[in-house]
């Protein structure tokens, strides 16, 4: 296209470079014998042969094409590429395994390596890049990746002898556990804060005494570290559960789920009860004076003006309150809460890091979605109060 | 009709309104004015009763408004602010049937009586209806404002400078719409506003306000011809009060029949100001007029001495 050529995109290229010499330099993965040997690292070109990793390369040679002459069509090749590369990359973990794995050692395993992990990572990047410049709406962009996710699940049959599964081999019921035990707690603290900080944020908003006061308190309790309050709780916990066999029928005791709640209650708090009173308190005085003009009671309000205006700051703490609860949550397995962490600590006392990227790798994920779910639900409700005028059309 | 007993408001020690008495008739535009913190805005306020008056009484339609429920007394009376107060997350329907919904009309009415205010109010209904706020100009705003503050058919409607956030050209735009509105609906409109052009363009009545009292009030002529001291005067313009007047008086109050002599070229319309007049002889260059009807017909004159010397005492007199 002649006279309007849009300008070189430099995005692109630079993380197409990157890639290739990352994916082509950095080992792909590792084998090992068993659990407790360090395994031998492999390139690409020695995992898979020349002549494939030529042919892994090419996609990213198509990128950088694209990007010397980018327009919308061009644009939509790259993304076509990117989710092409995305779904090929567990094919070259089994291709690597089914060429060197030697099948008389049952416990041998394949390890992932840096190239892998990054290539991910660019491969990430290059997507967040072409939405952009293609102003891909959220669901479009979840519904590219359904096929990824299916040539993901088509390799993993291939993969039985990845280090990671051969980890989980064994461990699943324990895993499914931990799972649900670290959704309960998070959910449960999140849930119980929500109430809680709810009640506590209408109260502060009643008197400025019990403003200060919360704010003090929370804020206090937000600098303690983790560890030292699951400790504190353990001596008035166990006192209590001693004392009364109720609690101690719940299963109330100085260690395990009871402290590990507590504490994250504890730190879900601030949040929930600054953002909370902020969203309360922030909204326009003009549209709140107007409402009580027109005649319309307190209560009507507080329910049909001031909650629903506030709604997407008080989302915005759950998301906050969430995202962090998932990460304490790890930490709590420490004092017998269980959880994923669980595997953190059990992986990292036995040196085993495929053991530890198990409990880390499910936290991760749960964080990005719950981030990724609740963000996308702020905006929506932020764009229906008309606050983001540029994007209604 | 709303009358004002002596009326007080005080907070904490500060006395915001002091003891002032006022009434405004059934029909007519009642403009509050006065420097900032001068009470002007309480005392509009304490008529829907969002302050509550400490001493004397207010009456509306012969009855105290404490014998009624505040919320049943705010619904029978329209209210426009300047920041709007439209509610973000409601389209502009929702927004202007606010008031029937609180009064439990049929949802059917609501809408029927929803577009009757928007097509009044100059606002497409396809093209408004399901926008948003912050979809609107600052102008449109402020239409759904004034749309909202009449959607129940209040007899009174309180105004605390609707038109004070707009630019010049939207807001004399406005301020010709609410004229026509008032012309065509006769509520009773306390309007409060610091801008003394639109004061007097409004109000039948006007009311000077300085540090909780009432200074002066009166039609805005009076108050333009015989300021009741020197703080009246500056407000109303000082040594443009001349003009000021000139900008509010019909061109036909001052007009002479055709006489015999040439009829002049350049050309009035009747129903201009004599601000206009004056403006159109600066330009013309010319000491008289022809006055003409809409069809452009003439039927009068003006000149320069009728408009400055001549009418002037008989105008007092009148």
């Amino acid at each position: 296209m002649p006279g309007r050529e849009a300008p070189v995109n430099r995005v692109v290229p630079t993380l197409a470079v990157t890639a290739l010499v990352t994916w082509l330099w950095l080992p792909l993965g590792s084998i090992a014998p068993n659990r407790i040997v360090p395994g031998d690292a492999y390139l690409l070109a020695q995992a898979v042969g020349w002549s494939l990793a030529m042919v892994s390369c090419l996609p990213l040679l198509g990128l950088l094409a694209v990007a010397w002459r980018p327009t919308r069509s061009g644009y939509r090749v790259a993304l076509a590429l990117t989710l092409l590369l995305l779904a090929a990359l567990p094919f070259w973990l089994a291709l690597m395994a089914q060429q060197h794995l030697d099948p008389e050692l049952p416990q041998a395993r394949v390890g992932i390596g840096a190239a892998w992990w990054l290539m991910l990572f660019w491969l990430s990047l290059l997507l967040i890049e072409l939405r952009t410049r293609l102003a891909l709406a959220g669901w479009r962009l979840a519904l590219s990746l359904v096929p990824v996710l299916a040539g993901w699940w088509l390799a993993g049959k291939g993969l039985e002898s990845l280090a990671l599964r051969q980890e989980l081999a064994g461990r699943e019921e324990a895993f499914g556990e931990a799972l649900v035990q670290h959704l309960l707690l998070v959910g449960g603290a999140v849930g119980m804060s929500l109430l809680l900080g709810a009640a506590i944020a209408l109260a502060m908003r009643q008197s400025p005494r019990v403003e200060r006061l919360g704010f003090a308190l929370l804020n206090f309790l937000q600098t303690i570290p983790s560890l030292a309050l699951f400790g504190l709780l353990l001596a008035p916990l166990a006192w209590l559960s001693a004392r009364f066999d109720w609690l101690s029928a719940l299963g109330v005791s100085g260690i395990g789920w009871a402290p590990a709640f507590l504490a994250l209650l504890g730190y879900s708090l601030l949040p929930m009860v600054r953002n909370t009173f902020v969203a309360l308190s922030g909204v326009e005085p003009g549209v709140l004076e107007a409402a009580r003009g027109m005649g319309m009671s307190r209560g009507q309000v507080f329910r049909q003006v001031r909650l629903p205006l506030a709604l997407p700051v008080v989302l915005e703490g759950v998301r906050i309150t969430t995202v962090q609860a998932i990460g304490l949550t790890a930490v709590a397995a420490l004092i017998g809460a269980g959880g994923l962490g669980t595997f953190i600590f059990q992986g990292l006392g036995q040196a085993a890091m495929d053991l530890v990227l198990l409990g880390a790798l499910p936290i991760l994920a749960m964080a990005l979605a719950v981030d990724a779910l609740l963000g996308a639900l702020t905006r929506r409700l932020d764009h229906r109060a008309g606050q983001t005028t540029g994007t209604i059309e | 009709m709303i009358e004002l007993k002596s009326v007080t408001k005080r907070f904490g020690s500060e006395t915001a309104v002091d003891a002032i008495s006022l009434t405004v008739n059934r029909g007519e535009l009642c403009a509050l004015v006065g420097t900032s913190g001068c009470g002007k805005s309480t005392t509009l306020r304490m008529i829907n009763r969002l302050i509550e008056h400490d001493g004397g009484e207010i009456h509306i339609d012969g009855r105290p408004i404490r014998e009624f429920d505040g919320r049943v007394l705010r619904r029978r009376i329209g209210y426009a602010i300047q920041s709007t107060g439209l509610f973000p997350h409601w389209s502009v329907a929702r927004n202007i049937g606010l008031v029937p919904r609180l009064l439990k009309w049929p949802a059917a009415r609501v809408t029927e009586r929803v577009e009757e205010l928007m097509a009044l109010l100059g606002l497409p209904v396809e093209q408004f209806a399901d926008k948003y706020p912050a979809q609107l100009s600052g102008g449109q705003a402020q239409r759904v404002g004034v749309a909202r503050a009449l959607a129940a058919d209040p007899d009174i409607l309180l105004m605390d400078e609707p038109f004070g956030a707009l630019d010049p050209i939207t807001r004399e735009g406005l301020q010709v719409e609410l004229r026509d509105l008032q012309a065509r609906l006769q509520k009773t409109i306390v309007f409060v506003t610091h801008d003394m052009d639109e004061a007097l363009a409004l109000a039948d009545r006007l009311v000077v306000m300085k540090a909780g009292r009432i200074v002066q009030q009166g039609r805005p002529l009076e108050l333009l011809r015989a300021p009741a001291d020197a703080f009246v005067a500056s407000l109303l313009g000082g040594d443009d009060r001349g003009l000021k007047e000139a900008a509010i008086t019909p061109v036909v109050e001052r007009m002479r029949p055709l006489s015999p002599r040439l009829l002049p070229q350049a050309r009035i319309a009747r129903e201009a100001t004599l601000h206009q007049a004056l403006a159109m002889m600066f330009r013309e260059r010319v000491e008289r007029l022809a006055v003409v009807d809409d069809e452009d017909m003439p039927v009068g004159e003006i000149s320069l001495r009728g408009i400055v010397g001549a009418g002037l005492s008989e105008g007092r007199d009148r």
